[in-house]
């Protein structure tokens, strides 16, 4: 009786509600969306971020290049809460990366590896934790990777030495072990960029102890 | 009574397309018609009594049911009464859907010989009243479907003879009295749809001759009592829609005559328990959006009568344990929004059965969807959002009687198979976002009724098939994300019924067909990111319906059609970065617009008035066009405008004061134009939400506005390139959210303000090009986040470069040149190790380049008198000393390196010795290990820079005089030298 009929009313909205987003918008700005799901935003600065629009490129924090690609993100210091999700490895053509100063909690996703132009991962003074992930290795353009102030924990990637463009690296104040890698860009790295990482056993003596010795 | 089991049994197997319908009409086709015999009355003032419920009735007399309702007829005549044959005596009072309206009068407690009283289905208003309890013939109480509010009277429980009471859908509140416990003879009791709260009274145990119980649909909470357990006669159990916790009871398995169990949208958790299986006379179950959890219980299989099964919407997991091949009688089986997990199993129905509806979206299934292939009987199959894969088989083409298809969010693999064509019932087709590859299969224009075809998000290629035009049907289609090529269909305009047309996206080239105009019913199109060639065709202007138009990202050219101008319910136009020319006078019919955006075509002539009838615009957006002329002073009539976006035009004169009234803007960019004037100082008194301005290169001049400290929501702000005059107002500290400050290429005169220090979150900072004077203020160095860019070149700033600016730690282009700046450059310069570009030249400055800038390029330098690496050497002593060393020294200083590296091995083989022995001891931070650190640095890698980074750093700040920078020079080619000859 009525109950039925509220049964079958219900199921088959199911089956056209599932079906109905037709008109879908693009991929960056859905990342970002959904990128900014996650966060708890007391300020309002994404208050601009307007799925509905053609582009993210209007959007404030957000710019793009002539193509309307989205090469920074500028979220620093915005007391923003929340987690970096694996969406934000969609932005295929990012550049710079600032989220620094807020309290993004939760791992670094393994997907930012694939931001293959980014040239600036601010990521620092934050509550980050886990390791820091290999995948970030895959960043051959990347300049300046800031990563201190934060939770992390783990040794330090050996991949990141294949960093060739890396010219400022600063992974201090974090809970990071094992030893620094002497080789590629951490040749030049001054001993600020680890110090105040309790665990972590000084450079590496090659062929004389594991890289995550003591961790 | 017989008859009303009867019709109640009927409505519980209403055929599926019919029970759409509302509740209420659901409820109005139970409506008991029963037939009463009439008798006379043993009562004279019982028509005295009558005419006073009447007359408690609002406009009693007007009421068509009760006009015959008065005292010279007999009251057994009346309309709605009747009396047993020969007597006097009313039993019966059925006024059931006459318009009753006003309250039930508390008299009616007094017609003792009443046995059935209907008055559902009216406007009823006020209470139950509680006299009601007096009426101890009562059999029939049917109050249903009115206005009554208050409390159930408890005087109800004295009505022992009552066996169907329904009092449901009316706005009673506060609890289920529990006296109703004690009307034994109940078959029937209904008080759905109501306001009712607490618990079910444990009372209702009572009630042995129950066969329907419905309570749906109120705020019912707490546990279904045990006490239910002893109603073992119950057919119709409905507590759907309450609050109702705790687990659902496994004595449920003992009622043998259970026929519909409907407990969906409680927060019932656990189990389902096994027992329900044992229920064999059940026909519709019904547990939906609860919090179950567990596996389904394997024993529902025995349930063989089961037409229904909804356990959608709960926390389920586990494999799908529901097998059609026993359930031979399950038409309905949806179990959507759980973690079911596992395949799908092999032959998942028997040859004969009767599944017609199955709805398992939402879970975690995997495997093919090849097992359900047996399931011929098929009419809706939705497998959503899992993680299905595999192809769609061939065999698909058994489920003939298949009408909604919906396989999208999963990861299938190949081909749409070219059988599909012969699903000719199919109406719905969504495969959305699977991996879905090449061609759509000509045979998919068999299919006559579809009327919804989404492929998006795939990698579908080839072109879309000239046979899809035989889809008359089809009213939304949907291919975003494709690799489509080719042309779109020329009969496209076949498809009269088509709404939503979504190609975004795709690699489709050549022109739009002119037929596409003829799709008469499109309201969205979506055309946009492919290669589209030619003009917009004549034909648009019959697209009547449109209001979604988005064309951006071709290459599409050519003037607009005039037709355009019928097109009255646009309301979202996007034509940008096309090659579109003409004026854009043609897109102005509608007066609906809200976003406008034609940015970067060839539009020409001037921004056209009619564009300003749409009120509700939100952005407007012409920028990089040829457009002509002012700024229409009709644009403040826009009070919705967020966005307007004039750049890259040649519009002139001044900025209209009208523009004021525009509040809410967040983007204004009229740069690259040849607007003059004053920057009126109204832009930033009023415009306060502005978060990015540009105003940039136009022939604006006058002074910034010292209003412009009003708008403190702005994150970029740029003015350069005009004939801007005056100080830099120092109300710039209240912009404390900006990202980008641009006001290069002016006439600015005065200081760099050092308020400019409490825009915290600058990344980029251009004041060059203008004819700023006095020092560079030291408190710049508080803008630490400054990154891309800090220009103060070509002006006229004098002094020393401040020490404090080493601070910016992030800044990667430093340009000063063009100044009068002197001194020495700072020592702290050294710690700018983000800087990859850096420009010094043509100053007054002098002295030594700190070998940490000595591998930027002289023309970082130049025109200045500075020395050193890459400039030319410098004339102190010590180099001079450095050149001339006699032989004894060079022997002396060899066998210096030589003793020195000798050391350095030893002591380098001590202090592995002690890492190994030691490794926790040893910390990179303290002090005393830099040293040995920093030597191992240089022995394990390469080189000069290794030195350099590590050196300058945190000692360069003890180094004060140019001569012990230099010894200090010499002593790290010292030290390289050393570590060369020791490896």
């Amino acid at each position: 009786m009525a109950s039925s009929s509220l049964l079958i009313s219900l199921a088959s909205c199911l089956l056209f509600l599932a079906v109905s987003p037709a008109l879908a918008s693009n991929s960056e700005g859905e990342a970002l969306c959904a990128f900014k799901s996650r966060l708890s935003d007391p300020n309002n600065v994404l208050q601009s971020w307007d799925q509905s629009l053609v582009n993210p490129c209007t959007w404030f924090h957000v710019t793009c290049d002539s193509q309307n690609r989205v090469i920074r993100l500028d979220l620093g210091n915005s007391n923003i809460t929340g987690t970096l999700g694996p969406e934000l490895g969609r932005l295929q053509h990012l550049q710079y990366l600032e989220l620094y100063r807020n309290s993004f909690m939760g791992k670094i996703p393994e997907e930012l590896g694939n931001l293959k132009n980014l040239v600036s991962m601010d990521l620092y003074e934050n509550q980050l934790e886990g390791e820091i992930p290999k995948s970030l290795s895959k960043l051959k353009s990347l300049r300046f990777m800031r990563l201190n102030n934060n939770k992390l924990t783990g040794s330090i990637p050996r991949e990141l030495v294949t960093l060739s463009n890396l010219k400022v690296l600063d992974f201090s104040n974090n809970d990071l072990c094992g030893t620094i890698p002497v080789d590629g860009p951490f040749s030049t790295f001054p001993p600020e960029s680890f110090e105040n990482n309790k665990r972590l056993n000084g450079p590496e003596l090659l062929g004389l102890a594991s890289y995550d010795f003591g961790c | 009574m017989d008859r009303t089991e009867k019709h109640f049994s009927n409505a519980l197997l209403l055929p599926l397309h019919l029970i759409l319908s509302s509740v209420c009409t659901c409820t109005c086709t139970l409506l008991l018609l029963l037939t009463l015999t009439c008798t006379a009355t043993t009562h004279a003032d019982t028509d005295a009594l009558l005419l006073t419920f009447k007359s408690a009735l609002n406009n009693p007399n007007s009421n068509v049911t009760l006009s015959d309702w008065s005292t010279s007829t007999s009251v057994c005549t009346w309309h709605g009464v009747t009396c047993p044959e020969n007597e006097e005596r009313v039993t019966s009072l059925n006024l059931s859907s006459s318009g009753l309206t006003g309250i039930i009068s508390p008299i009616i407690g007094d017609l003792l010989s009443l046995e059935i009283l209907d008055l559902s289905s009216n406007s009823l208003s006020g209470p139950i009243p509680r006299e009601l309890g007096m009426l101890t013939n009562l059999k029939v109480l049917l109050l249903y479907s009115n206005s009554l509010s208050g409390l159930i009277p408890p005087e109800l429980g004295h009505l022992q003879n009552l066996y169907t009471l329904r009092i449901g859908d009316n706005m009673l509140y506060g609890e289920i009295p529990p006296t109703l416990g004690n009307c034994t003879s109940l078959e029937t009791l209904g008080l759905a749809y109501c306001r009712l709260n607490g618990t079910i009274p444990p009372q209702l145990g009572n009630l042995r001759q129950l066969k329907l119980l419905t309570l749906q649909n109120n705020s019912l909470s707490g546990p279904i009592p045990d006490q239910l357990a002893q109603c073992t006669r119950i057919q119709v159990i409905s507590l759907n829609d309450n609050m109702l916790e705790g687990e659902i009871p496994s004595f449920i398995g003992e009622f043998s005559a259970l026929k519909t169990l409907n407990l969906a949208n409680n927060y019932l958790k656990g189990e389902i328990p096994a027992d329900i299986g044992n229920v064999r006379s059940l026909n519709h179950l019904y547990l939906f959006g609860n919090r179950l959890t567990g596996n389904i219980p394997y024993e529902l299989n025995q349930l063989s009568q089961l037409q229904i099964l909804d356990a959608s919407s709960n926390n389920l997991s586990g494999p799908m344990n529901i097998s059609p091949d026993h359930l031979i009688s399950l038409e309905f089986l949806v179990i959507s929004s759980n973690f079911l997990q596992g395949e799908i199993p092999k032959d998942f129905c028997s040859r004969n059965s009767s599944l017609r509806n199955l709805f398992l979206a939402g879970n975690q299934l995997t495997g093919t969807i090849n097992g359900l292939l047996s399931c011929t009987s098929l009419q809706s199959l939705d497998l959503s959002n899992n993680s299905l894969t595999g192809s769609i088989p061939h065999a698909i083409d058994q489920l003939t009687e298949l009408v909604n298809l919906a396989l999208h969010n999963n990861s299938l693999t190949g081909p749409i198979p070219h059988q599909i064509g012969n699903l000719t019932n199919l109406e719905i087709l969504s495969l959305y976002h699977n991996h879905l590859t090449d061609s759509i299969p000509v045979e998919i224009g068999k299919l006559k009724r579809l009327a919804l075809l989404f492929l998006y998000e795939n990698q579908m290629s080839g072109t879309i098939p000239e046979e899809l035009t035989n889809c008359t049907s089809l009213q939304e289609v949907d291919f975003f994300g494709n690799h489509f090529s080719g042309t779109i269909p020329d009969q496209i305009g076949n498809l009269k019924n088509l709404i939503v047309l979504q190609l975004r996206e795709n690699d489709l080239s050549g022109p739009i067909p002119p037929s596409l105009g003829y799709c008469n019913s499109l309201q969205q199109l979506a055309l946009a990111d492919n290669s589209l060639t030619g003009s917009l065709p004549d034909t648009f202007g019959f697209l009547t319906e449109l209001n979604l138009i988005t064309l951006y990202n071709n290459s599409l050219a050519g003037d607009l059609p005039r037709s355009l101008l019928g097109l009255k319910n646009l309301s979202i136009i996007n034509f940008s970065h096309n090659k579109f020319s003409g004026t854009v006078e043609p897109l102005t019919g509608s007066d609906l617009l809200t976003v406008f955006d034609l940015t970067n075509n060839s539009f020409s002539g001037q921004i056209p008035l009619e564009l300003f009838k749409s009120r509700n615009l939100t952005r407007i957006r012409l920028g990089h066009n040829q457009l002509t002329g002012p700024i229409p002073s009709q644009v403040g009539l826009l009070h919705q405008l967020v966005s307007l976006d004039l750049s890259d035009n040649d519009l002139t004169g001044e900025m209209p004061l009208s523009l004021s009234n525009c509040k809410g803007l967040t983007h204004l960019l009229l740069n690259g134009n040849r607007l003059s004037g004053y920057i009126p100082s109204w832009v930033f008194r009023d415009l306060v939400s502005l978060g990015e301005l540009d105003l940039s290169s136009n022939n604006f001049s006058g002074d910034i506005p010292k209003e412009i400290g009003n708008c403190s929501a702005l994150i970029k702000l740029s003015l350069y390139n005009n004939k801007l005059t005056g100080p830099i107002p120092v109300e710039i500290r209240k912009l404390t959210l900006l990202n980008v400050l641009n006001l290069q290429k002016n006439k600015l005169s005065g200081p760099v303000p050092p308020e400019i220090q409490q825009c915290k979150k600058l990344y980029e900072l251009r004041l060059s090009e203008n004819l700023l004077t006095g020092p560079i203020p030291s408190e710049l160095s508080s803008l630490t986040e400054l990154q891309v860019i800090l220009d103060l070149s070509y002006n006229d700033l004098s002094g020393q470069i401040p020490d404090t600016l080493g601070n910016l730690l992030k800044l990667e282009r430093l340009n000063l040149s063009f100044n009068q700046l002197q001194g020495a450059l700072p020592d702290s310069l050294v710690r700018l190790t983000s800087l990859h570009r850096l420009n010094l030249s043509s100053n007054l400055l002098q002295g030594e380049i700190p070998l940490a800038l000595s591998s930027f390029p002289q023309n970082s330098f130049s025109g200045n008198n500075l020395c050193g690496v890459p400039m030319g050497p410098c004339s102190d002593p010590p180099v001079s000393k450095g050149k001339h060393l006699s032989k004894a020294e060079v022997e002396g200083i060899i066998v210096a390196i030589v003793l020195v590296s000798a050391i350095v091995c030893v002591a380098l083989m001590y202090i592995m010795a002690r890492i190994w022995s030691n490794w926790r001891e040893v910390s990179v931070s303290t002090s005393d290990c830099e040293e040995s650190n920093s030597k191992r640095w240089v022995g394990n890698g390469d080189k000069i820079q290794a030195s350099k980074y590590r050196k300058l750093g945190p000692t360069s700040t003890r180094v004060g005089s140019s001569e012990e920078k230099h010894s200090w020079g010499s002593d790290t080619s010292v030290l390289r030298m050393k570590n060369d000859a020791a490896c």
